[in-house]
């Protein structure tokens, strides 16, 4: 995080002279600079590039371009994206992406085709500064971009540094442009800084803070920056007030934006980034082209949101639905008409389809797959690790993958008849009786997600065991998931482990709390996203509070804390 | 069902399969009878025979030109150092007088016959059944599995065009282009196929046979995935409902008038790209043979308007003269002299010219849309 920091400031961005915030600025609430010094910095996550674009679009509009490449947050292993935001870092490579796109969307903003909505105020002089209309209009903007209101420092040094370019450039909305462009490159954008206070329930611990939490609400509930109504609750203390707090979150999981924090919840849980880097043999599968490769995660994110947010249903249905949906490039690979010329519609699988549920999607069986074959052992693992929170060991370094590999054996047709073959060793075995009983159900779909019926013409075995049950095939595997606890723990685990960066085994009996209290809501997403929202323990800082952050573009006459 | 058994008697007696039917590897239809198909292929059917073309291909606008020059102005014209002249002068010899333009305007040109096919054997169906009191008198080919009463006088004309004939066995680059267009959704062209009892004899066939305006789906080598669904285009006008038959493998329909859309491009009025023109094929028939693979190969045969067999180059106006070569006129004038179909009587030229088309189509999806109803307005 220092390094961030120091990055940032290495940037030089510009180092102005102190000049005081301008006296002239209204009362609003809005435009009141904070006066009280920043709460205790406990944590700073960094923002997805979702999380970017989301803020963007809502702040200045969606008509707003966002171009250019955003550095990954690097995954932590067996954890989650929300979990690894809390300790990357940022690249000078990366800070160069992010400071090209701030300039362009400054341009944006304050081009003469948007500027009229951002602008409370007409300069004295479009071509010399005007401290107190720069005021008025970066003061509010400063307070969507930070999730909080400006310090009086903030405000004054950006003020002047819109001064001086003004002054520099002879264009008051250049400078505007020049102020705004620095503010998105500030760490108090790029992260969502938590920040903490004194717990009066706990002497002597912390809590997260008002401002704080309604930054964790928005991004949770809905992968976007705090609106005006969640702020305007924060600036007056509602969200440390248990019955307000349950209010407004309660109102936001009921909200159609949910759709968005579901999304970005399983996109996370489920590695969707991996879609970006998949690739497949196209002599093995011609049929693998860009547009079906860019249906596959959308697909599977539609039937999440369909199940879970739209339906309203169980989770543990998400594993037996029958109930999906299809767009046109999708059509050939799951051989089924398409109604539609354009866009997705509703598409429903016959009774008896092994298409059902989750799995049986084209984008998970393609994502754990080889470019040129599929994987009962990728398959299972991700079923394992991803859905079952149960981490799979690599494989040691010497392991021989000749049997495996050979895809075209007419001794061993089949991917069961080759690991059975490569379980011969006992050192392989014993990984692979983890993940292969649950990734064999899924080999009559190849390794673009294609139902197959034999493979090298022989038939193909797809009976599978999980927690001493058997069964055959993608649905028996649904079925079984569906019945096992070990499913529901995990997704209520991650859902913490999402809302807080934190791992819930960090906290003892809390995963185990959670996974309860969420069967007694009838496994519904929102109602989980409700609890992780409102819980107490949600809130509690277990953590030390980071040291204050030092940032070299505040004044010249020192750094501000 | 007697009337019906008759009718495909008659029907198979006047087509010969060009691809064998293999009845005894069809699959059996689907349940509801119903079966799509896009068309992967669709230009004219291609015959390479050795004895087609004796004087060569047909010449190009700078070889027309300079035969009309004397010898010794030839020669000269020939060397090096005047081929800037010889440019100028042949270019010259692609525009006439007001503007016009040897490919825009070919009717205004008179220019002799491009060389024609001589050949004997060429793709076809038997359009008129050996005679046709609307047509004009020609000289049918016999298909090359010797069935005689060919008609496709389009291949006659044009069979000697490098850009049609191709060679080696492989089609020339209208064949490309064509193909092209499909994949690019500009022509798509659906069929769907109801009442499919089976695939081998089925006497009551009803085809819809249709564009769409949907781009195809392609996998990475830009074939035609099968199972992909396109949606039939809402213009009536390009939604031809045939009546058909399956004898011994083999789909026929019954001659009917076929229209279907020809876009060129997306709109843009630069060069030929935003042209709308159509494919109109009046006695038109199908005669498609069931695959073992689900696909369909065969010949769609019509009479078409002698300006659509020229329609590309054409619209390309002089740039299809200048740069691509063609004597739009010497074309014109092998088409009119060819022309065997819609005798004008008062003229007795006829105005449309037999032609076949080579066609595969896959299976795929297909949306059907009731026609549009239809609202009388003054």
């Amino acid at each position: 995080m220092i390094r961030a920091l120091c990055f940032l400031a290495a940037l030089g961005l510009t180092a102005c002279s102190a000049e005081k915030a301008p006296q002239s600025v209204s009362a609003e609430p809005s435009f009141v600079p904070l006066k009280a010094p920043l709460g205790q910095i406990v944590a700073m996550r960094r923002l997805t590039e979702a999380q970017y674009r989301n803020s963007i679009a809502d702040i200045f509009g969606p008509d707003i371009r966002v171009a250019g490449r955003f550095e990954p947050i690097v995954r932590p292993v067996h954890e989650l994206i929300a979990t690894g935001a809390a300790s990357s870092t940022i690249s000078p490579a990366g800070l160069e992406q992010f400071d090209a796109m701030a300039r362009a969307i400054a341009a944006q903003i304050f081009d003469a085709d948007h500027r009229a909505q951002f602008m409370a105020c007409a300069p004295r002089d479009v071509a010399a500064p005007d401290p107190d209309c720069a005021a008025r209009v970066l003061v509010p903007v400063g307070r969507y971009l930070f999730r909080r209101p400006m310090t009086q420092e903030e405000v004054a040094a950006y003020v002047m540094m819109a001064g001086k370019a003004t002054a520099s450039s002879g264009d008051f909305h250049k400078g505007l442009e020049l102020a705004l462009a620095a503010m998105l490159v500030s760490p108090h954008f790029l992260y969502v800084v938590e920040s903490a206070e004194a717990d009066p329930e706990s002497p002597g611990d912390l809590r997260l803070d008002n401002l704080a939490r309604a930054s964790r609400l928005s991004f949770l509930l809905w992968n976007t920056t705090p609106n005006e109504t969640l702020l305007k609750a924060a600036e007056q203390g509602q969200l440390t007030d248990p019955s307000q707090l349950a209010a407004i979150a309660g109102r936001m999981v009921r909200s159609p934006r949910l759709e968005d924090g579901v999304r970005a919840f399983f996109a996370d849980m489920l590695l969707f980034e991996k879609f970006d880097e998949m690739a497949k043999d196209q002599i093995v599968y011609p049929r693998f082209n860009p547009d079906v490769a860019s249906a596959l995660s959308e697909q599977m994110l539609r039937m999440i949101v369909d199940q879970l947010v739209t339906q309203k249903g169980d989770y543990r249905d998400l594993f037996t639905t029958r109930r999906t949906f299809i767009n046109r490039a999708l059509g050939p690979l799951y051989q089924a008409k398409v109604t539609s010329t354009q866009g997705w519609v509703p598409y429903e699988f016959a009774p008896g389809d092994d298409r059902a549920g989750l799995l049986g999607q084209a984008g998970f069986l393609a994502l754990y797959a080889h470019s040129g074959r599929s994987s009962p052992t990728l398959r299972g693992r991700a079923i394992r690790e991803l859905l079952l929170c149960q981490p799979v060991p690599n494989p040691p370094g010497n392991v021989n993958f000749t049997a495996v590999q050979d895809v075209t054996s007419t001794a061993m047709p089949t991917a069961k008849m080759r690991l059975t073959a490569h379980n011969s060793d006992p050192v392989c075995a014993a990984c692979h009786r983890i993940t292969d009983p649950l990734g064999l159900p899924l080999e009559k779909f190849d390794g673009i997600g294609a139902f197959r019926r034999q493979e090298n013409g022989a038939p193909i075995d797809t009976a599978g065991l999980f927690e001493g049950v058997a069964f055959q095939g993608n649905i028996g595997l649904g079925k079984a998931l569906a019945a096992s606890t070990s499913t529901t723990e995990c997704v209520a685990g991650r859902a913490f482990q999402y809302a807080t960066g934190r791992v819930p085994e960090d906290d003892g009996a809390l995963a185990g709390g959670i996974e309860q209290d969420f069967a007694k809501d009838g496994y519904r997403i929102a109602s989980l996203f409700l609890r992780v929202a409102t819980m107490p323990q949600a809130y509690r800082i277990a953590a030390p509070p980071l040291a204050a952050p030092e940032i070299a573009m505040t004044t010249s006459k020192g750094v501000h804390p | 069902m007697l009337s019906h058994k008759i009718a495909a008697l008659c029907a198979a007696a006047l087509f010969v399969p060009i691809v064998p039917a293999q009845t005894a590897t069809l699959p059996a239809p689907p349940a509801n009878g119903e079966m799509g198909f896009v068309f992967a292929h669709f230009a004219p059917a291609i015959h390479q025979g050795d004895q087609d073309c004796p004087d060569g291909p047909v010449a190009t606008l700078r070889d027309n030109y300079l035969q009309t020059q004397a010898s010794a102005e030839r020669l000269r014209l020939l060397e090096k150092p005047n081929e800037a002249e010889l440019t100028k002068r042949w270019t010259g010899y692609a525009f006439g007088p007001q503007g016009t333009n040897i490919c825009t305007h070919p009717d205004k040109f008179d220019r002799p016959s491009q060389r024609i096919v001589q050949g004997k054997v060429a793709q076809g169906l038997d359009l008129d059944g050996g005679a046709d009191a609307e047509g004009c008198d020609h000289d049918p080919f016999t298909s090359p599995t010797g069935q005689a009463g060919v008609d496709n006088q389009m291949w006659r004309a044009m069979g000697c065009v490098r850009t049609w004939r191709g060679v080696d066995g492989t089609g020339g680059d209208i064949v490309r282009g064509l193909t092209q267009f499909l994949i690019s959704g500009e022509h798509t062209q659906v069929l769907l196929l109801t009442g499919v009892d089976s695939l081998s004899d089925d006497p009551d066939v009803t085809v819809i046979y249709a564009n769409s305006e949907d781009r195809a789906v392609v996998d990475a080598k830009q074939n035609f995935m099968p199972d992909a669904s396109y949606t039939v285009v809402a213009n009536a006008q390009h939604r031809n409902v045939l009546k058909g038959r399956i004898v011994g493998g083999v789909l026929m329909t019954d001659p009917a008038h076929i229209r279907l859309r020809q876009s060129w491009g997306q709109g843009s009025e630069r060069d030929i790209r935003g042209k709308r023109t159509e494919y109109d094929m009046t006695k038109a028939r199908l005669r498609l043979t069931f695959q073992p693979d689900g696909s369909l190969k065969g010949l769609v045969g019509g009479y078409q308007p002698i300006w659509n067999i020229m329609a590309s180059a054409s619209i390309g106006g002089e740039g299809a003269a200048t740069t691509a070569g063609y004597d739009c006129a010497a074309m014109y004038a092998a088409l009119k002299k060819l022309a065997d179909g819609d005798r004008d009587p008062a003229t007795g030229q006829c105005r449309r010219i037999s032609s076949a088309m080579e066609v595969l189509a896959v299976p795929a999806f297909v949306n059907d849309t009731l026609p549009a109803t239809r609202v009388a307005q003054q």
